[in-house]
């Protein structure tokens, strides 16, 4: 064998760097930058209070329906000259939506930033919303709905939100709401939220090289004719854990596969554990190298791939995993996959695991932030969270410190295996009895809620 | 306009074993790219061992001499990477960032696995895979609607025997007939050093590169004789349209219209490239403006046009899709196929062609804005036409095509007596 056999250490640590970050007030908005030097591309991004958050409870995809009616028309142009005026610069709107946020934007080469901001803005803040265009765009959404229901996953993700979280409450329905919803809402809706919510001006997030970007022109665009100021955003829920496990049972005749979905809430954004609970997630679930794709794909090969991650917005968090495994072998993957969450939770991690992670997670902060798309994305999440320029470098250093101890109690307070929402979508007349077999909790038949 | 799609230095160097390494500095960010593409896809399965090319990626994975069973993923995570591979009717490619204290990490297991895996290689770890395998045939092919598309068109666009018949997944048949003997000989025969492209892009130098693949890889034996995949460029015309229906529980009728075109890389592929971008990028294109807006008959977020890059046989041009609630297939095939052929017919507008070239433009920037991007074009130029500098050429390329090409190529290989129409219908027909 002509191999080097020894494993080469690493080289010298080169210094940690964030882009520079830039903020400035103009014209009554806030704008984030990030100069990348040298960059061809350039990402502009207006962020707005506007999040699935702000939708009133019956009235979820009003947000999904408004994104795209921003684009059948303005105050200067048809749907179709909108479209070729944009593209024409490289560039589609984008729209994007979550919890805490609504967003907009453009990627072009950065001589043409300008141009383009114009044209979002023009979309954002003068969309002409012609109520037989809002009609069709509504109809639209909902097949689009109707579609993406037709696949397995989104039906188990709803039964599973809205049995942590309720669903009286916004948050226990789905971020882009379902079919149905999306199908009643009503021209009025619409026009409503834009006015409440597409008019106030919001951060501006620019990432690309400042030398050739003017910023305050971008801004004055973006700003131009907004008016009113941040409204309360609201503090963190607090959400009850269940007391014992159950299991929703999502029938999908003729599935090959079984979709899980197990779940629990979990912390907001904010709270003081977000690094260690991030980590603890990362060594349940959050990796290739973690426990639970290393047991369930790779020793087992239940899946191609399962994960489990720690999720939160401004107000409320959720811990879940979530698979795809052959149908045969369901209920061995669901007590083996809450084997592992006990397990972690019950007997922390070790310092091998955590060593992963941590450099992981810490890589990842060099590795994954290179784009200005991806640069647009870390900046945003500094003004949702309200995070100051240095986070980036912050985080790293706290990643890198994250000791066993602080991990394991993490894992310890935050993993709740006795309170977890089990959702199964699968044929339900081959795995049903199996499910039951298992005692992991009362097996319940999905009903969604009218 | 640029004059060049890569305005970064490119230095190219071939070890004595044949392995050709290409680096790229970019010191912007401290992290580098690190990309092997192995000239071997599942246009070289014979028949019977479908699927063989990807299965053997996956194993890839799982330890070589020195590396033990999961610690890639492992070691490559530990040090801050992010890691992939995926495999193609042309070629398999491996890639990792890394932070670039790690470089060298990254070249000793790219190496431990090229010159060092078949001792490793045990019937659990096989048996381990081909399941994991299955489950991934079953989660993107078999449990999702319509998932199943490319396994379909792929053997109406090519004959039997064509490289390109069989779909990278392959059958569940010959996955689970694969035996250890198979994959030992399928490393010796297609992963040596002449057979494969190493590139590294980001905080580096040339001399960093080429020293560390001389220690790590410079050891490793060539090998003689690599059997080639058989030839697939032509691909004779039918003359008869291949239409294919299928019947199942889809939510809506859906339907795909599909071409040979040329193979990526051709001058007519470029032109195609534009083509498709017209056809069916955007909301002004088209697809978009003929069928989703105009006579409302297909779902405005599901229609598109794309070519495939495939470079070693005419690659396939596929338009797509899918019926607004109340209309059938059939009238939505009509539609599609009304819009394709006046590709031929209907010159391209400026307003069009300039559009197509807009968002080609930013397509390429948006690959190239990362290290990963980069390394992984550089190592498709070098393999595909020997040289990793031709990278810089394709952007110019694109934006050198003409309406009047456009029509032309429309012509050539758009005609409707040699199209590829597959139409799914839901059970209950609406």
């Amino acid at each position: 064998m002509t191999l080097v056999a020894d494993r080469p250490g690493p080289g010298a640590a080169r210094p940690y760097r964030f882009p520079q970050v830039v903020r400035r007030t103009v014209a009554g908005g806030q704008v984030v930058a990030a100069h990348l030097p040298g960059q061809n591309l350039a990402v502009a991004l207006l962020l707005l209070d506007a999040g699935a958050g702000r939708e009133p409870v019956g009235k979820e995809g009003l947000g999904g329906v408004l994104a795209k009616a921003l684009e059948e028309g303005t105050s200067q142009r048809d749907a179709t000259a909108y479209a070729l005026a944009i593209e024409a610069l490289g560039t589609e709107l984008v729209t994007g939506l979550d919890w805490d946020t609504f967003q907009a934007s453009v990627q072009v080469p950065v001589d043409r930033l300008g141009a383009a901001v114009a044209l979002l803005a023009e979309a954002v803040r003068t969309p002409k919303l012609d109520p037989d265009d809002v009609r069709r765009v509504r109809d639209d959404e909902a097949t689009a709905l109707r579609m993406d229901w037709a696949n397995p996953g989104p039906r188990a993700d709803a039964a599973l939100r809205a049995d942590l979280f309720g669903v009286d409450n916004r948050w226990g329905r789905p971020m882009y709401g379902d079919p149905d919803s999306v199908a009643a809402l009503d021209v009025e809706d619409v026009t409503v939220f834009h006015s409440e919510w597409f008019i106030r001006p919001g951060t501006l997030v620019v990432a690309g090289d400042l030398d050739r970007i003017d910023l305050d022109g971008l801004a004055a665009a973006a700003f131009a004719g907004t008016g009113g100021g941040p409204v309360d955003r609201g503090g963190a829920i607090d959400v009850p854990l269940r007391t014992g496990r159950r299991i929703i049972l999502v029938d999908r005749p003729g599935s090959v596969q079984s979709t899980l979905r197990l779940g629990h809430p979990a912390p907001h954004r904010a709270h003081p554990d977000h690094v260690p609970i991030a980590l603890a997630g990362t060594v349940l679930g959050g990796a290739f190298t973690s426990r639970l794709n290393h047991l369930i794909r790779e020793v087992r090969g239940y899946t191609y791939g399962i994960r489990g991650d720690f999720a939160s917005s401004r107000r409320f968090g959720r811990f879940a995993v979530s698979s795809g495994v052959q149908t045969a072998v369901t209920a061995p993957a669901l007590v083996e996959s809450i084997g592992e969450i006990a397990r972690t939770q019950a007997g922390g991690v070790t310092e091998d695991e955590l060593a992963v992670a941590r450099s992981w997670r810490a890589g990842q902060l060099s590795v994954e932030l290179q784009s200005p798309r991806a640069i647009a994305g870390a900046l945003t999440t500094l003004v949702v969270h309200d995070l100051p320029d240095d986070y980036h470098a912050r985080l790293r250093e706290s990643l890198l410190a994250a000791d066993v101890a602080q991990v394991s109690a993490a894992a310890a307070t935050h993993l709740h295996p006795e309170s977890l929402t089990l959702v199964v979508e699968g044929d339900a007349a081959l795995i049903r009895d199996e499910l039951v077999a298992t005692g992991l909790g009362e097996v319940v038949d999905y009903a969604p809620a009218d | 306009m640029p004059e060049s799609g890569y305005p970064w230095p490119i230095s190219t160097t071939r070890l004595d074993n044949g392995l050709r390494v290409v680096v790229s500095a970019d010191r912007t960010a401290p992290a580098v790219a690190v990309n092997l593409w192995y000239d071997v896809g599942s246009r070289h399965e014979p028949v019977g061992q479908t699927g063989f090319a990807h299965l053997f990626e996956h194993l890839m994975f799982e330890g070589s001499v020195n590396v033990a069973k999961t610690e890639h993923m492992k070691l490559v995570q530990g040090a801050g990477g992010s890691l992939n591979a995926t495999t193609n009717p042309d070629r398999t490619n491996y890639f990792e960032t890394v932070p670039a204290e790690q470089l060298e990490l990254a070249l000793w297991l790219e190496a431990d696995r090229m010159g060092g895996l078949v001792p490793a290689l045990t019937q659990e770890t096989l048996d381990n895979q081909r399941d994991v395998v299955k489950n991934e045939r079953r989660q993107r092919y078999e449990n999702v609607p319509y998932g199943d598309a490319w396994l379909r068109l792929l053997p109406l666009l090519y004959p039997p025997g064509h490289p390109y018949h069989h779909a990278t997944i392959g059958s569940m048949a010959d996955l689970n007939a694969a035996d250890l003997a198979t994959f030992q000989a399928f490393h010796q025969t297609y992963y040596a050093p002449n057979n494969a492209v190493l590139t590294v892009v980001g905080d580096t130098s040339v001399d960093e590169v080429v020293a560390l693949a001389e220690k790590y890889f410079g050891a490793i034996a060539p090998r003689p004789e690599i059997p080639p995949a058989p030839d697939g460029r032509t691909v004779p015309a039918t003359g008869v349209p291949a239409v294919e229906t299928v019947v199942t529980d889809v939510p809506a009728p859906r339907v795909y219209v599909a071409h040979r075109t040329y193979p990526f890389g051709t001058p007519g592929y470029d032109v195609v490239t534009v083509l498709a971008t017209v056809l069916g990028s955007g909301r002004g294109s088209r697809l978009y403006q003929r069928l989703a807006d105009g006579e409302r008959l297909a779902q405005p977020d599901l229609v598109g046009a794309y070519g495939v890059d495939l470079a070693h046989a005419p690659a396939p041009l596929i338009a797509t899709a899918t019926a607004r609630p109340g209309v059938t297939g059939e009238r939505l095939a009509e539609g599609l196929a009304e819009v394709v052929d006046e590709l031929a017919t209907v010159p391209v507008t400026p307003t069009e062609l300039d559009r197509a070239k807009a968002l080609l433009t930013t397509a390429w920037w948006r690959q190239m804005s990362t290290v990963d991007g980069r390394a992984d074009a550089l190592g498709r130029y070098a393999t595909q036409f020997g040289d990793p500098a031709t990278v810089a050429e394709r952007l110019p390329a694109w934006l050198a095509v003409t309406a009047e090409q456009i029509a032309e190529v429309a012509a050539e290989v758009l005609a409707a007596d040699d199209r590829v129409t597959l139409t799914y219908r839901p059970e209950e027909q609406p």
